[in-house]
């Protein structure tokens, strides 16, 4: 019944992989233990784990291994489950859960809740959300329905679900940046956060927009990396996925 | 950030063409079109917006220019800036305030003459208007004939007195 597919790279020892299995087996939820490798990708794992029809489909991992594994059951009966072996703060209020043990518990339960991915153009999912790689303030152009934007940003992402903000619509990605000056900023500015200070929060640099399907530019390609890992590149077009995915969450968590 | 704040436009950003929310909408930098919601429009300090703006209940602290149409309340800050007509039920204009445009305020207690009677009222009195003007005129040119007419008699010099 259940499918997991272990990233043993994001392992810190390799006792963590026997502590999972040993913990999930006694919770009496163990099942078929795979590992991706050169030869056998997750996409492919996931692959085989339907066609054996396996109604649970398990990533152990990071962010990456569950963007792949929502992706491709995105719009299909079969339910996926999480064990994060390095919590990232989205992925735990998304899954409801803070620790590895948490989120085996959470599995024995069995709570499904459906939510919407975060799609590219090139078909990559995302759960929660995807940033632009930017090292220096950077002019984007947005297209979003009805109406363009321009601005120089410093910081720029895109989510699909995200801690911090409250979703208006379930079928919308919500778009959030902060800007900066074309004429640069002033010397106070610079020496504020030479010295640390931090700007105060949702300041009035701060923009946050939804929308159902957007377009990003920039004048030199930059990545867009979700977790650790680069989904994709600009230009690039973003959309919320029609189908839902069917997660395994804790039993505090209400989705849908 | 966990508010019902739909939309944030931030300082530096601009947007070009229309926006239309469902929920409320905060503007602190600068629009080239509609801005449009079915709740609250929040024109900031830093904000400028050229296009008409139409929402519930609407506090402009910024710059507008067009038409701006709150259904329930509109309210103009000290540092708000809007010429264009304005169209709201409610309306609180702050001092230091700048308003360069004509106000309706729809209500349901009042009646309101309906507008063509204003505007024949206004025609006729344009044309009365026109009519003493043109009278005076017929009057001043009458004389204006006389005075030449003494000018002409004057020039020959045949009723003048020795």
């Amino acid at each position: 019944m259940y499918y997991y597919i272990f990233d043993i790279k994001k392992c810190k020892k390799r006792s963590q992989v026997e502590s999972v299995k040993s913990y999930l087996g006694a919770l009496g939820i163990s099942g078929e233990f795979t590992y991706p490798t050169a030869a056998c990708s997750v996409e492919e794992l996931v692959d085989l784990a339907l066609a054996r029809e396996y109604s649970t489909i398990v990533g152990i991992g990071d962010d990456e291994i569950a963007n792949i594994i929502a992706g491709k059951l995105a719009g299909r009966k079969e339910a996926m489950g999480f064990i994060p072996l390095e919590i990232t703060p989205a992925l735990a209020k998304l899954f409801g859960v803070e620790s590895w043990k948490e989120a085996c518990e959470a599995l024995r339960f069995r709570k499904i809740s459906q939510i919407r991915l975060g799609k590219t153009a090139n078909n990559k999912a995302f759960l929660t959300y995807a940033y632009l790689g930017i090292k220096s303030p950077i002019e984007i152009t947005l297209e979003l329905k009805g109406y363009i934007v321009q601005a120089k940003v410093k910081n720029f992402a895109i989510c699909n679900f995200h801690p911090g903000i409250q979703k208006m619509e379930e079928d919308y990605l919500d778009i959030m940046f902060t800007s900066v000056s074309n004429e640069g900023g002033s010397i106070l500015n610079k020496f504020s956060s030479i010295l640390g200070n931090k700007q105060k929060e949702n300041g009035p640099d701060f923009s946050l927009l939804r929308g159902r399907s957007l377009r990003i530019f920039t004048k030199t390609p930059l990545p867009l990396i979700c977790g650790n890992t680069v989904i994709a590149k600009t230009p690039q077009f973003f959309e919320s996925s029609d189908e839902y995915l069917r997660i395994i969450t804790a039993k505090k968590i209400d989705l849908k | 950030m966990e508010n019902n704040v739909d939309t944030i436009i931030g300082v530096n950003v601009l947007i070009k063409g229309n926006l239309n929310n469902k929920n409320s909408v905060e503007i602190n930098g600068s629009v080239e079109g509609e801005v449009r919601s079915d709740d609250h429009i929040d024109v900031g300090q830093t904000a400028k917006i050229s296009g008409p703006v139409t929402a519930k209940t609407i506090v402009i602290s910024g710059q507008v220019k067009g038409i701006v149409e709150a259904t329930e309340r509109l309210e103009i800050n000290p540092t708000g800036v809007i010429i264009g007509d304005i169209n709201a039920k409610s309306l609180i204009i702050q001092q230091g305030a700048t308003f360069i445009g004509k106000s309706i305020m729809p209500s349901d207690n009042v009646k309101i003459p309906s507008s063509n009677k204003e505007d024949k009222k206004e025609v006729t009195t344009e044309a009365a208007a026109i009519k003493v003007e043109k009278e005076e005129k017929k009057e001043l040119d009458e004389k204006d004939k006389v005075d030449d007419k003494e000018i002409i008699e004057d020039k020959f010099g045949f009723f003048s007195k020795k």
